[in-house]
């Protein structure tokens, strides 16, 4: 029975290329440093951030021809957030106190200082904010802020409104955020809703780089080696790419159970908790995204790996395998950037469209899914439409590896490579 | 005997270049068949139409009385040219591994894999990967992989290249044995002196056609046995008999070529009178002379 014959042999390759990759060092290697990584990273981000919101400026100085409207910009800064820890005045500077002032600066001893000049009679405001450094973002939206906020109680005061008036008047408001999901609304976090997209990227970009390439490369390594010849002379071209695939994705599984299995001890571990993780809840998924995490993953996983297989029979030799790597990795790279518009226009004709092209579907309709819940009938066909591809690049990957035997000195003309569809 | 491989009036082009033209053999159980040719003259592009690896572009080929198909492949073992084998794994699980590719349970792939190591000398690689090993003794698994299923068609594609005379020897015999048991082997070669102790059938291609063909003795029973082969001691003035073609003298030994239908046994005698004869044999012509005759005569026209 050839169905039998062909399951038996696909089972059989894809065992060999498990075990030969479980076995590899490079599996250990990646299986142990990948967390390291992440985690490192996650650290460093977590401690970066951190440290920027807790400080802002903490020394600054402010110099004005006006000792009053210092003193205002003074009392601002005092109520923010988080308010500096000294604000040094001088009114009016002297150029030796600018000078001085630019020495502090360059020494690090203060975070920069304010130039507020105003011509008397006059209401036009000149404000130079000066710091060491020109990306300093959070200091100029501070000023800026601190700035305006002086000059609207300077004209309430001088419209005779108390002090405690103008501050109820300017209190801050604190905007909270609701999302509609499901029906119901439930409190949102603009980041940490995309938590589940953002995941499926990483997961995803780095199970392609390193499977995807491992793929290409034991392609490549059967041609150069010859043993296709052999391995064709008894099984089919297409139990040989499945059985391949399956192999190396169940290698992909194991490791992310490995990863996910860590996950689990580390959340549950005194470190997480000093780090404020509490496991998967505080990504704070929804049912649908879990549901289709794993499903976005394994078609996009198959999809770009049945990809770098054709594209491993398509080449010659080793060598060739790093030029592809660019034309792997591109629609996963267009996805990401295309992934600003699609979070601003979920359900736009365009983002409906981008999310049923096959390579997009896995990143730009999960990203969707996680955004606003898109009809059943797109799900469904961008799913049908990706499992579809999948097979399509697999039976495309297998035709080119078959007529890669004869690549070797003699080249298949189209006819012939036409011809060898009647085999399957 | 029954016809394992039937190819019929098969032909193959690649873009401009002709593979193979109107090709017909028949390999039959039990036989051992050479597949003779100087390189390039389509005897791979030949073996390759046998197992469906490439389709003939006209002509029909059959494998075991039927067209080809899948399931006859696990009756062939296949040894290509160019050789192949993962570098990484160990030469046991590559083996078992090939077999139960082609049918075999995973016990009794190890079972004859370790016996078919002991018998070709090479037991104490089973557990080395094929890396660390040396290119005759991959050669020797290879060898191994093609015959664990124990197939009825053999197909070696130069088998014996690049190994030295012991192992050369130790294949050969193993390849007698097994078409002793009735087996059909077939191999390719241009070296025609392992074709002529070890071939029933031949069949030269150059250039893609079939230029001599039939069973061993047959071809060369068209061929005259014109060829003396003299060992002497004493003068050489006998290699100036009128029954010589031509000669080429050594110290000793001479190897001659009669004109047609001369008279070898005036010429022993003529030779005896003169000098002392250690050795006098006619023969007929050997195969390289042969292919050399109708391959060298074909190229030059």
């Amino acid at each position: 029975m050839p169905s039998r014959m062909t399951l038996r042999n696909t089972l059989l390759v894809a065992k060999r290329e498990y075990l030969e990759r479980v076995r590899s060092r490079i599996f250990r290697i990646t299986t142990v440093l990948v967390p390291i990584a992440v985690g490192g990273i996650g650290f460093l981000l977590i401690g970066m951030g951190g440290q920027r919101l807790d400080q802002g400026v903490r020394q600054l100085a402010i110099v004005s021809n006006e000792p009053q409207l210092a003193a205002d910009v003074q009392t601002v800064l005092q109520q923010i957030e988080y308010p500096p820890q000294s604000i040094e005045i001088f009114a009016p500077g002297t150029p030796a106190d600018l000078s001085a002032l630019n020495q502090a600066v360059e020494q690090h001893r203060i975070g920069g200082y304010l130039i507020l000049t105003r011509e008397p009679g006059q209401s036009r405001l000149e404000a130079t904010w000066v710091s060491g450094s020109a990306t300093d973002f959070v200091g100029q939206d501070e000023m800026k802020g601190a700035v305006r906020d002086a000059l609207v109680r300077e004209q309430l005061s001088s419209r005779g409104m108390t002090d405690s008036q103008i501050k109820t008047l300017l209190k801050s408001v604190k905007l909270d955020t609701m999302q509609v999901k499901n029906g119901q609304t439930v409190a949102s976090n603009a980041g940490r809703s995309f938590a589940g997209a953002y995941v499926l990227i990483l997961v995803l970009y780095g199970a392609v780089l390193i499977y995807g390439i491992n793929i290409a490369r034991s392609v490549v390594e059967e041609k150069t080696t010859r043993i296709f010849e052999v391995l064709l002379a008894t099984a089919s071209p297409d139990s040989l790419m499945v059985g391949k695939l399956l192999g190396v994705g169940a290698v992909g599984l194991t490791q992310m159970a490995i990863w996910t299995a860590l996950g689990a001890l580390y959340a549950g571990s005194s470190l997480a908790a000093a780090a404020k993780v509490h496991g998967l809840s505080s990504l704070g998924l929804t049912r649908p995204e879990l549901i289709f995490f794993p499903v976005f993953f394994l078609l996009g996983f198959f999809f770009y790996s049945a990809m770098a297989a054709a594209l491993g029979s398509a080449v010659s030799g080793e060598q060739d395998v790093q030029q592809f790597i660019f034309i792997l990795v591109a629609p996963l790279a267009i996805s990401v950037l295309l992934l600003p518009y699609v979070l601003g226009n979920p359900s736009s004709t365009a983002s409906v469209v981008l999310s049923l092209i096959p390579p997009f579907t896995p990143i730009i309709l999960y990203m969707r899914i996680c955004s606003q819940v898109p009809p059943v009938w797109q799900v469904a066909l961008g799913v049908a439409l990706l499992a579809a591809s999948v097979w399509g690049m697999i039976w495309l990957a297998a035709r080119i590896y078959r007529i890669g035997v004869l690549m070797y000195g003699k080249r298949a003309t189209l006819p012939e490579m036409l011809r060898w569809l009647r085999y399957s | 005997m029954e016809v394992l491989v039937q190819l019929e009036h098969v032909s193959k082009s690649y873009e401009e270049k002709v593979a193979v033209s109107d090709l017909s053999l028949s390999i039959e159980a039990g036989s051992m068949f050479g597949l003779l040719g100087p390189n390039g003259a389509g005897k791979t592009s030949t073996i390759r139409m046998m197992i469906g690896i490439t389709m003939p572009d006209s002509g029909a080929v059959a494998l075991f009385g039927k067209p080809y198909s899948n399931e006859a492949l696990r009756r062939v073992g296949y040894l290509p040219e160019e050789r192949g084998l993962y570098k990484r794994m160990k030469v046991i699980e590559q083996l078992v591994f090939l077999a139960e590719l082609r049918g075999l349970g995973a016990v009794e792939a190890t079972r004859r894999a370790k016996e078919w190591c002991e018998r070709l000398q090479i037991a104490d690689v089973l557990n080395k990967k094929t890396e660390e090993l040396s290119k005759g003794m991959q050669q020797k698994i290879q060898f191994i992989s093609t015959l664990l299923h124990d197939p009825e068609l053999i197909i070696m594609d130069e088998p014996f290249s690049g190994l030295d005379p012991v192992n050369v020897m130790l294949l050969q015999d193993t390849l007698l044995e097994l078409k002793r048991q009735g087996n059909a082997v077939l191999f390719s070669t241009h070296r025609m002196d392992q074709v002529e102790k070890l071939c029933d059938t031949i069949c030269l291609i150059d250039k893609g056609h079939a230029v001599l063909s039939g069973g061993m003795r047959e071809v060369k029973s068209r061929y005259e046995r014109n060829r003396v082969i003299v060992q002497y001691e004493g003068g050489d003035g006998f290699l100036n008999h009128p029954a010589i073609a031509e000669y080429r003298s050594y110290a000793g030994h001479a190897e001659i070529r009669l004109k047609p239908h001369a008279d070898a046994q005036d010429l022993l005698r003529t030779a005896a009178a003169t000098s002392m004869i250690t050795k006098f044999e006619l023969a007929e012509p050997s195969l390289e002379e042969i292919f050399i005759e109708t391959v060298g005569g074909r190229a030059d026209a």
